[in-house]
């Protein structure tokens, strides 16, 4: 590359900086569907805030995989962030088969999250970790799938990064794709609403220990963990987003910038739907929600399967 | 193609009679005016016959209807089946002290007997496959009423798993009639559109051949169902077994030769195409050896009288597809084994249905003495066990001879070596409990009610029938046969 | 007109694929009317810029049946019994979704065996669609426990059935396919009574119970 990125590092940014902001948009469009004014939408930042500037209170039972973990997840999210593209852009980092790269990373965060709750030695961490393993297991099927139909169905020659090919999905070729960007637009909806412990998977704002499943996990984290859990939490709503919206957009624009900000309008669009869904729908029972996953798993393969008939014809 | 106006006829008058039906009083009036109506087919049956002998084939309709020896011959079968039956049913249902037909009940069995003859005289007489496939859906819809004449809870699960079993293999069938409509327009053959029987048999040279098999194969699972080839006959021995007596006679006697004649007919198109015979002789010759080892391994253990003569129909469908693969003088002999084995299920039926009432059980371990208590039918029972399970002279030991012969003659050695441990399996078996239900039992039986003539002459008719086949096939009878398993081996 | 085939084809499968996943009964009929529907314009869909008054008869009244009739029949019968909810089939929900698919992908591969190669992407989408359909259709018949979701499974079959018709006849011999529209028409009614008697003589249509006849 001659030219430095400005377009995909100014992505990176937007993305660590209005993230929290997003997450507050979901929460308000919840409390307007309540009749409530409820939080500011800046509300995250002051949390984030107060929770830098306390102590934090570690249990003798517990080891440096405790003290490692929301470092770790928060790291891998921000390296994913950093290999997605925002809207129509092309990602920082960018090579043939990143979009195995990007599942791990998250999968590699959610790894060391469980085991820092496992760390705690206290049996609802542990409960908790255990069914975000096995959602987590089956919504990771869908998400390869998904990012596999949108590489074979886009444009190109060979492998491609995944940026590259969903900003090639624009104007006639997206056209062509709709029937497939459907599926994916769904099976990809779903696993960010499992990944990121929404309703239907998981209710974010219950106070019954036996009913969370991600909740439960940070119970123990304090203070500057916390901080670190909560704004991860935030960016990995963006990331689980990117694809989801870069797919989405059928127009790519040349004007520098006019990709990304497409892309942040669209972000904060998702945030809506997701606030919609959550204020519509009551949680699921544990066993659908697997049955929910695996509905992703089939509306994924589909349309991997319809990508593929289609490449081969 | 002479023309004849003897097939609308042959299909509307039962539709007619049907109708009539509930213009009657009493069960006994609706009964006789059932059996009637069917005796007064044979004149026009006869008239058919006649004419296809004359002209070779014959036509109505702009083509639709169809009629050569393969059908002549059939519609022949048929009538045997149905006027005995329908004269049998009068006196079966007058016997009926446990469970008396009411007259709604009487020609609500009337109505639907006489719409399945027609409906099988649709399948017989149409030359557009698409028609012959509809006649033959019609023929399970109705027919599954009569299996639940009775309403009990065995009669119900009988008829929906026949409904459901065969109303899916039928489906299927269609999707085998779908290749054959699709390989004629892929030719680009003129009046590929209506998928006349002829048509397809005339241009079968030039057909896709992938297609061509892949539809045969659909075909043969679909319409195999409906005939009862294993491994698709888990209705059969249900739908027999709680069936009236007459309804099972026609079942067995005609209603699983009206579908092997669909799968005939597709055999003729595929034989054409000179590609694809032998393949097609496989598959129907392994589908017919495994109906016969199946339906072997399941008489051994049966002693409800009526499935035992339920498996024994699926043994001889399996003989008849064996006939029709072995091909040449291999589907002679299969074709005259279908009107021998109508003949001689359609009397074991008759003699099922009246010691059952007698001795309120099909259990055969409960009957006692038959040949003593009721000379009349039990001599009939054990008389066509004996002809079913191949016993000469009777007409069935003579045609399982020529397809062995005809078998032998092509090499099919596993196939006769199959066919030879099945059969001996089936004769130990059956024999077993007909010796016991003959002579076996107390002494003190409770003998039944008197033969009447009517049933003397219902028992007498067909055995001498299987005995003078057996000894002497007389020479229009053999021409007639002949012509036909010329057609099926794809002849024009 | 590629993508609408695709569309057409996505919509089949995933009307498929939930059923399979169910287990309310009204939702899973009101999802076969659906299907219905889609295959009632696919004679229009498949010859778009050509449109000629069989045609027209046809689609029209492939519409009707498949995508009121049928239903109403079913609705009514499930009216009758009293019932509402599958009771977990043989193979459990997931399983079934995902068996599904794999039935898709068999007859992507089986389609490519029987279409020759000049035939368009369209045609090859709704000849996968109706393979699918249909063996969906025998895994429903198959799988599940009421006797009323054996009859849908059967629409589905005779479905999958009407489509790979209209696929594979280009001057469709309208008589045959009305033929089928007609003896689905009456095997629904045929069964729906069945059911209706089943009910009555049993008090239940749990054809798993329906076992008394072995051997």
């Amino acid at each position: 590359m001659n030219h430095f990125p400005i377009e995909a590092f100014f992505a990176v940014l937007a993305g660590m900086a209005l993230a929290p902001l997003n997450l507050g948009v979901i929460n308000k469009v919840k409390a307007f569907f309540a009749g409530r004014k409820g939080p500011p939408l800046t509300q995250l930042y002051s949390d984030l805030a107060k929770l830098a500037g306390k102590g934090a209170v570690y249990s003798r039972t517990t080891t440096w995989i405790f003290r490692f973990g929301p470092a770790m997840s928060l790291a891998t999210t921000v390296l994913a962030l950093a290999m997605l593209p925002l809207g129509k852009t092309s990602a920082l980092v960018a090579f043939p088969g990143d979009f195995v790269v990007v599942a791990y990373l998250l999968g590699l965060g959610r790894f060391f999250v469980i085991l820092a709750a496992l760390d705690t030695g206290s049996s609802f961490e542990g409960m908790g970790a255990s069914r975000e393993a096995k959602f987590s297991a089956i919504a990771e099927p869908a998400l390869l799938l998904s990012l596999l139909a949108v590489l074979t169905v886009a444009p190109h020659e060979g492998l491609t990064p995944i940026s590259a090919a969903s900003s090639a999905l624009f104007g006639a070729a997206w056209l062509a794709a709709v029937p497939v960007l459907c599926l994916v637009a769904v099976a990809l909806f779903i696993v960010l609403l499992a990944e990121n412990s929404r309703i239907p998977v998981d209710d974010p704002n219950t106070h019954l220990e036996l009913t969370m499943i991600h909740e439960v996990m940070v119970l123990d984290h304090g203070g500057p963990d916390f901080a670190l859990i909560q704004y991860g939490a935030a960016l990995k709503l963006w990331v689980t987003s990117c694809v989801l919206v870069a797919v989405l957009i059928p127009w790519s624009f040349s004007l520098t910038g006019a990709n990304a900000l497409v892309g942040m309008i669209g972000i904060s669009a998702l945030a809506v739907a997701v606030g919609l869904v959550e204020s519509s729908m009551a949680r699921l029972r544990l066993t659908n929600v697997s049955q929910l996953l695996t509905a992703a798993i089939v509306l994924a393969g589909l349309a991997a399967l319809l990508a593929l008939s289609g490449a081969l014809s | 193609m002479a023309n004849t106006y003897w097939m609308p006829i042959l299909l509307l008058w039962p539709l007619v009679a049907a109708a009539a039906t509930f213009a009657l009083r009493s069960v006994r009036r609706v009964l006789w005016f059932m059996a009637a109506s069917v005796w007064a087919l044979v004149p026009g049956a006869a008239a058919l016959v006649m004419q296809v002998q004359g002209s070779g084939s014959v036509s109505a309709a702009d083509g639709w209807l169809y009629a050569d020896a393969l059908t002549a011959f059939h519609v022949i079968v048929m009538l045997i089946v149905f006027v005995l039956s329908s004269t049998y049913a009068v006196g079966y249902f007058a016997n009926d002290k446990s469970a008396a037909l009411t007259v709604r009940k009487a020609r609500r069995f009337a109505a639907l007997w006489l719409t399945t003859s027609s409906a099988m005289m649709l399948v017989l007489f149409s030359n557009n496959l698409g028609i012959q496939w509809a006649g033959i859906e019609a023929t399970t819809l109705v027919t599954a009423f009569l299996v639940c004449t009775h309403i009990t809870p065995a009669s119900l699960e009988a008829m929906w798993k026949y409904l459901i079993i065969c109303s899916v293999g039928v489906a299927l069938a269609f999707v085998g009639t779908l290749f054959f409509a699709a390989a004629m327009e892929r030719a680009a053959v003129d009046g590929a559109s209506t998928l006349l029987w002829t048509d397809v048999l005339s241009h079968a040279g030039e057909l896709d051949p992938i297609l061509l098999k892949t539809g045969f194969i659909f075909v043969v699972v679909g319409f195999g169902t409906k005939v009862g080839l294993a491994p698709l006959h888990s209705w059969l021995p249900d739908a027999h077994s709680q069936a009236p007596a007459p309804v099972s006679a026609i079942f067995s006697g005609f209603l699983l030769n009206t579908a092997m004649y669909c799968v005939m007919r597709y055999l003729a198109i595929v034989s054409a195409n000179a590609a694809l015979t032998l393949w097609a002789h496989e598959l129907l010759i392994t589908f017919g050896v495994l109906s016969m080892v199946v339906a072997a391994a399941f008489i051994v253990f049966q002693h409800d009288l009526k499935r035992l003569l339920a498996y024994s129909s699926i043994e001889h469908i399996g003989i008849i597809a064996l006939g029709l693969g072995v091909g040449g003088l291999g589907q002679f002999a299969a074709l005259f084994h279908v009107l021998n084995h109508s003949i001689a299920k359609m009397t074991a039926f008759f003699a099922a249905g009246r010691l059952g009432q007698q001795f309120g059980t099909n259990d055969m371990r409960r009957f006692a003495r038959v040949l003593t208590t009721a000379p009349v039918w039990g001599g009939g029972l054990m008389a066509s066990l004996l002809a079913l399970i191949g016993v000469a002279p009777f007409a069935l030991f003579m045609s399982e001879l020529q397809l062995v012969r005809a078998a032998i003659a092509q090499g099919r050695v596993a196939a006769v070596v199959l066919f030879f441990a099945a059969s001996t399996v089936v004769f130990i078996g059956a024999l077993r409990l007909a010796i016991d239900a003959a002579w076996g039992g107390e002494t003190a039986a409770p003998a039944g009610p008197p033969a009447t003539a009517l049933d003397k002459v219902l028992v007498a008719v067909p055995i001498c029938v299987l005995l003078c086949l057996g000894l002497y096939l007389p020479e229009p009878v053999q021409a007639l046969i002949a012509q036909a398993s010329s057609i099926v081996g794809g002849a024009r | 007109m590629n993508v609408v085939a695709e569309f057409v084809l996505v919509v089949l499968v995933l009307t498929d694929l939930a059923v399979l996943a169910t287990s309310r009964l009204t939702t899973c009929v009101r999802l076969v009317a659906v299907q219905g529907a889609v295959l009632g314009l696919l004679p229009l869909v498949l010859r778009w810029p050509t449109f000629d008054l069989p045609i027209g008869t046809l689609a029209v009244s492939a519409l009707a049946l498949k995508g009121i009739v049928f239903p109403w029949l079913l609705l009514r019968t499930m009216r009758l019994v009293e019932i509402r909810r599958e009771a977990e089939p043989y193979i459990g929900y997931t399983l079934s979704m995902v068996v599904g698919v794999l039935l898709v992908a068999v007859s992507a591969y089986l389609s490519t065996q029987w279409l020759p190669v000049s035939a368009g992407n369209a045609e090859r989408f709704f000849l996968v669609g109706a393979l699918a359909m249909i063996l969906t259709g025998m895994l429903v018949v198959v799988s599940r426990r009421k006797a009323i979701s054996q009859v849908l499974g059967f629409l589905m079959l005779e479905n999958g059935v009407y489509a790979f018709g209209v696929v594979f006849l280009r001057e469709t011999s309208l008589l045959v396919e009305l033929a089928i529209l007609l003896d689905v028409f009456v095997a629904v009614l045929v069964m729906g009574v069945a059911v209706h008697r089943i009910q009555r003589g049993f008090e239940h249509i749990d054809v798993d119970q329906l076992s008394a006849l072995k051997g």
